[in-house]
This record gives structure tokens, sequence and C-alpha cells, in this order.
């Protein structure tokens, strides 16, 4: 077994540079790309067709092409993804799935066609009412259209073999999360903010069974380390939490994230597979029976009261609300969780945060300033 | 002697605190961060206090410059700052409203003095002094004039944008309509108000509700803003000064505990 700080430093270099690991996984599979925009993307069945799935939630670059799709207001994550597919940064990419989840990945689902011609794009809609039992074969009529699609693309034929065997490897990563984020949470200064996100993170720029062993390796060798103590702990939520920058003056505020609900990582993750039915049922089951997830239709609105839980599982300090400028639906919901977090007598630090953040010193003063009063 | 130092955007202000937790020194200077204007303003503050460098036992640093002065023992934000500051002058508040240079913040404070909540505006002018500072350019007067200029207001000019540039725009227009610089000035003065009303509801503001930062010195802006919070706002003593006073009894109170 190697040595967990050489691991984590090789998944969180995969992390900081994705266009480098994507390339470096394209030429050591020998396996073609595929993008896979946010959110609950079938990439088991991306696998399954034989491709490496790239997770597709924005970057680091300067909005100049993608004006002419979308407007200023709209979600720079899926800004950024237009921009890049303009720009030439995912020319390797041999097509994109685009879920409708929310009113601009519905537009941008059309744009696509239209700015990146040369990518071929699979939409898929869920349904709103995701816990009949319609809703789970509308899903599964909806992955099998993508199944053809992909099909269509790669001009090899996916089997039922295939697709219970890529999805067995999900769920065994699934699993492995879900106990890497709760390890995790006992060693937050080995495994601090950023070094946590870019660990999860790496997922989507590597082939998911090496990753999956990866972290095992990993989650095996804090165990074995003492449990540490971070000065504070907060439980995040949100769509992701970055630009990076913050996670860092979280570290150096001494504030260490012990539970998320991050669209990039826990929501990805937490909901366990139903124990029967096939690969494309289980999938569907996983929408179906998602909680608390901002952009899956829950008229209860879960959201707020498993925040509390996690906050008072980890006996967390805080809770951060990261706010991607400008996503609708994580917006809608802030009223309501603040109004939960207020009533449960719980702090609560919103952050507006974007990814091409430049200068940092207000977002700083607003952490440094939370931290003062936890 | 405790120092507290608050380098703001647009001014540098100094507190100075004695043994008795009595304030010695005071001194403001109307150059921001990145100038020597904190220098400028250490010595005023030195002078009046009658003190040396070598008579500091503790400095604490604030303010939007805080992160770049190396001359303190620590540094903290201006958000707990102003709240230290306020309690300092015994001011009975539960929500404190202070607007800067460059920021607007609205902190809840709770039972015991703490601050327990607030909010800060985004990294654009609106809300902010830099906003009236660009209202006072275009209706060609001095910062200091806008207050005895909009109380003169004899009509309402409603300035719709929250945006300082698109702002600016509608004040040249409404100029250019004929509106005259008095009701310009309130209707730029109102609009600053909304925009801190949005988010004093959003931390769930109440009163009593004090005023900090410079622009608490615009008599004006404290009527509008009491109008539009419908409840009396309230200056506290030497608002320009809350940071940096807040910031000395911080080093004063450090300072303190470390020796127990």
């Amino acid at each position: 077994m190697a040595d967990y700080k050489a691991l984590i430093a090789q998944l969180t270099a995969v992390a900081a540079t994705p266009g480098k690991s994507v390339a470096a996984v394209i030429k050591e599979t020998g396996k073609e790309a595929f993008g896979c925009f946010p959110l609950h993307t079938p990439e088991e069945l991306v696998y399954a067709a034989g491709y490496i799935p790239v997770g597709m939630w924005g970057g680091r670059t300067e909005i100049k092409l993608a004006d002419k799709y979308l407007q200023g207001f709209c979600c720079t994550i899926i800004k950024a993804n237009i921009e890049m597919g303009l720009n030439g940064t995912y020319k390797d990419l041999k097509g994109v799935i685009i879920p409708c989840i929310c009113d601009t990945l519905k537009c941008v689902s059309e744009d696509w066609i239209y700015a990146c011609p040369q990518i071929p794009v699979i939409p898929i809609a869920y349904p709103m009412q995701r816990k009949i039992d319609g809703a789970i074969e509308y899903m599964v009529e909806e992955f099998r259209h993508v199944q053809a699609k992909l099909e269509e693309i790669s001009g090899r034929k996916i089997t039922d073999e295939q697709i219970e065997a890529a999805f067995a490897i999900y769920e065994d990563y699934r699993q492995a999360m879900r106990e890497f984020v709760e390890v995790a949470a006992d060693y937050p200064l080995t495994i601090d903010a950023k070094t946590r996100h870019l660990i999860i993170k790496a997922a989507y720029f590597m082939d998911k069974a090496k990753y999956t062993a990866i972290v095992k390796d990993i989650i095996a060798e804090l165990k074995q380390l003492p449990k540490e103590e971070a000065k504070i702990k907060v439980v995040v939520s949100g769509l992701v939490s970055e630009p990076v920058e913050v996670l860092d003056i979280l570290t150096e505020n001494g504030i260490a994230i012990v539970a998320d609900d991050l669209s990039q990582a826990s929501r990805k993750f937490r909901t366990p597979a139903r124990a029967e039915g096939t690969a494309l049922e289980k999938m569907a089951g996983i929408i179906a029976d998602q909680k608390g997830d901002t952009f899956l239709y829950e008229p209860e609105k879960y959201k707020g009261s498993m925040l509390i839980d996690q906050y008072k599982a980890k006996k967390a300090d805080g809770i951060i609300y990261f706010q991607m400028k400008f996503c609708d639906p994580e917006e809608f919901d802030f009223p309501i969780v603040k109004k939960e977090m207020e009533e449960a007598g719980i702090p609560l630090l919103y952050l507006e945060v974007d990814q091409q953040i430049d200068s940092f010193e207000q977002l700083r003063t607003r952490i440094q300033s939370f931290a003062e009063i936890l | 002697m405790f120092v507290g130092i608050d380098i703001g955007s647009s001014s540098s202000k100094v507190a100075i605190l004695n043994e008795n937790k009595e304030l010695v020194g005071l001194a403001v200077e109307n150059l921001g961060t990145g100038t020597n204007g904190i220098q400028i303003v250490l010595d005023k503050a030195f002078t009046q206090a009658g003190v040396t460098p070598e008579d500091i036992k503790y400095t604490v640093v604030t303010g939007y410059g805080r992160m770049t002065y190396e001359g303190a023992d620590t540094q903290i934000t201006e958000i707990s700052c102003h709240a230290k500051g306020t309690a300092f002058f015994n001011c009975d508040a539960k929500t404190i409203i202070d607007i800067g240079g460059q920021d607007a913040k609205v902190i809840k404070i709770d039972a015991a003095g703490n601050v327990s909540n607030f909010n800060m505006n985004e990294k654009c002018a609106a809300g902010t002094g830099r906003f009236l500072e660009v209202m006072a350019r275009v209706l060609d007067c001095k910062l200091g004039d806008l207050s005895d200029l909009a109380k003169a207001s004899k009509k309402d000019v409603s300035i719709s944008s929250v945006c300082t540039v698109f702002a600016e725009s509608e004040v040249i227009s409404c100029l250019s309509a004929g509106e005259s610089i008095s009701d310009v000035a309130k209707g730029a003065h109102r609009a600053v108000a909304r925009r801190v009303a949005g988010m004093y509801n959003r931390v769930s503001g109440e009163p009593p509700v004090v005023m900090t930062g410079g622009v608490a010195l615009n008599a004006d802006m404290i009527t509008c803003l009491s109008d539009e919070l419908k409840t009396t706002v309230t200056p506290v003593s030497h608002p320009q000064l809350a940071g940096a006073v807040g910031a000395a009894v911080f080093a004063y109170e450090k300072y303190h505990k470390a020796k127990k």
C-alpha cells in the first residue's frame, strides 16, 4: 500500500489540473473521453459504453464567447462550460450529456447544438414527480435513450451486462465515498477543506475503478492515524465549494469541513441503491430516493432538517451556504434554510461565490468574521 | 497603552486607550490602504495621547488594509471591531449599520453584546460611501455638503438603480430634466437607504439601531435610513472611529488576557 500522503497528492493533483489529467487517462487507458454536465448524469452508461466520463463543472476561464448564448445572470458554472466548449478546451470530448435539470441547463442543451456542433449532445430529462412508479419507468426509458445515442456516437453496442458491470463499479465508488467523508471528518487537519474538495473532485477526471481503489487505500491509511480535532467545524451546502481559494481562507481561519451537502460531493453519492431491480432501475431509484437535493422536486423540503442533523451528528459549530452565482434553485432554497437555521439557533454563513473571482478580500472578511463569531 | 488601527479603503483611523481603558487618542486621516495615511494618523494619535511607540503594549489592526499591515500584534475583522467599539460607547444596540468608503455592513448583536449575524455588500459600490462620493462629484458639491443639500429637498426624485455606474447616468438624466441638486441628493440618500434596508432585513435586524462608519457623519443619510427602516437610527459617538476604538478595546482585552 502506498503512503497515504502520496495518494492524497496524486488525487489533488488530478483535480487541480483537469485538462492534463484527462489527457493522461486517455493515454493510459486508450479510451476516449465523454463530457458529463451536472447534475445526476448517468455516468454509468458512459462508462459502460467504453468512454471515460469527464465531469464538466466549469472552471477558471475568461468569459468572452459564451455571452453570445447566455445572459450575464446565468449560472456561472454552465457559462464557463459553454465558454470552454467554444474556446476549444473540450475539443477532445466525443460528446456531452446535458441533464435538463434547471432553467439554464434546459436552454444549454439547445445552445450546445449551435455553439459546439462538432461535439454531439445527449440531453436527458428527469421527472418532477420522481417517487411514483411511473417515474422509474420513465427514467429507465430516458436511460435507454441515452444508451442508444451513446451506441450511435461510439458505433459500439452496449450490453446489459456492461451496464450492470459499470453500475457495480459506481456503487463501489459511492460506498467508498460515503465512508471517505465520514473518515475525513475525523482527520480535519490532514484532510483540510481544500484537500477534501480536491480528493472528491478528482473522481470526475479518472477511471472510477482506479479512483475508488486509491480512495479505499487513503481511508485505510487514515484509520491508522490518531484522530485530529479542528478548531472550528462546519457543514457546507451548495452546488460546489469553489473557488478553492475560499477553502484556503477557511483553513487559514481554522475552519474544517466535517460534512457536506454539495452537488459535486455528497449529493452525488450519499443515496444507497435499492437492493432489487436492474442496473437502470437502480439508477432511477437513486434519483427517486434522493432526499434534500436542491435540484430534485421535493415539496417537503428536507434540506434544512438534514443540514441540522449533520450539524448535530458532527458536533459542528456552524453551516456555510455556498451560493454559486447565479444558481436559481439554490437561491430559492436559501430563505427556507435560513429560517430553519435561525429557529434552531445554528450560525449560518451565506457566501456568494463564482469561479471567476479574482479578489478574495471581501470573502476573507466574511469568513474571518464568521470564525470570530463562532 | 493599547492601540486600535482601522485601515479603510478611503481613510485610516487610530484609537488609543490607556491602562484605565480611557480613550486618550483619536485621529482620522482621509488616506486609506496602500497610502502613507496610516503613518500620518498614528503620529497624530500618538501626539494627541502624549505617548511614543515604546509605550504601546498591544496593537490590533482592522479594516480593509488589515492583512497587509505588519505593525500589529493581531488582526481582527471590522465587523467584530465595530461591534466592540459600539459596546464601548455603551450603546444599547441590537443592530449596527456600518457604511464606510467601500463596504456597507449590517451587524446583528445578541443579548450578550456579541455579533450573532452580519451581512455585507458585494464587491460593487452600491450602498456605500463610494456611491455617495460619485454622487457628490456628479452634483458638483463636496461630500460633506450632501447632507445639507438633501435636507433642502422639496420633491421626491427617485434614483432607482442600485448600481453606482447606472445611478450616475440616472442622476445626470435627472439634472438634465431640470431636477434640483437638493432633490437629486435626497434621492441618492434614499437609494443607499433602500439598499441597506435589504441587508437589514436579510439579517433580521431589529431596533435599537445605531450607525457607525464615515457615512454616519451625514445627518440626512441617518434620516433616510430611519425612514426606510421605520425606526430611529442613532449615530454612535465618533462613528468613523468605532472600528478603531473596537480594535483598541480588543488590544486592551487581549493584553490582559495573555497576562493572566
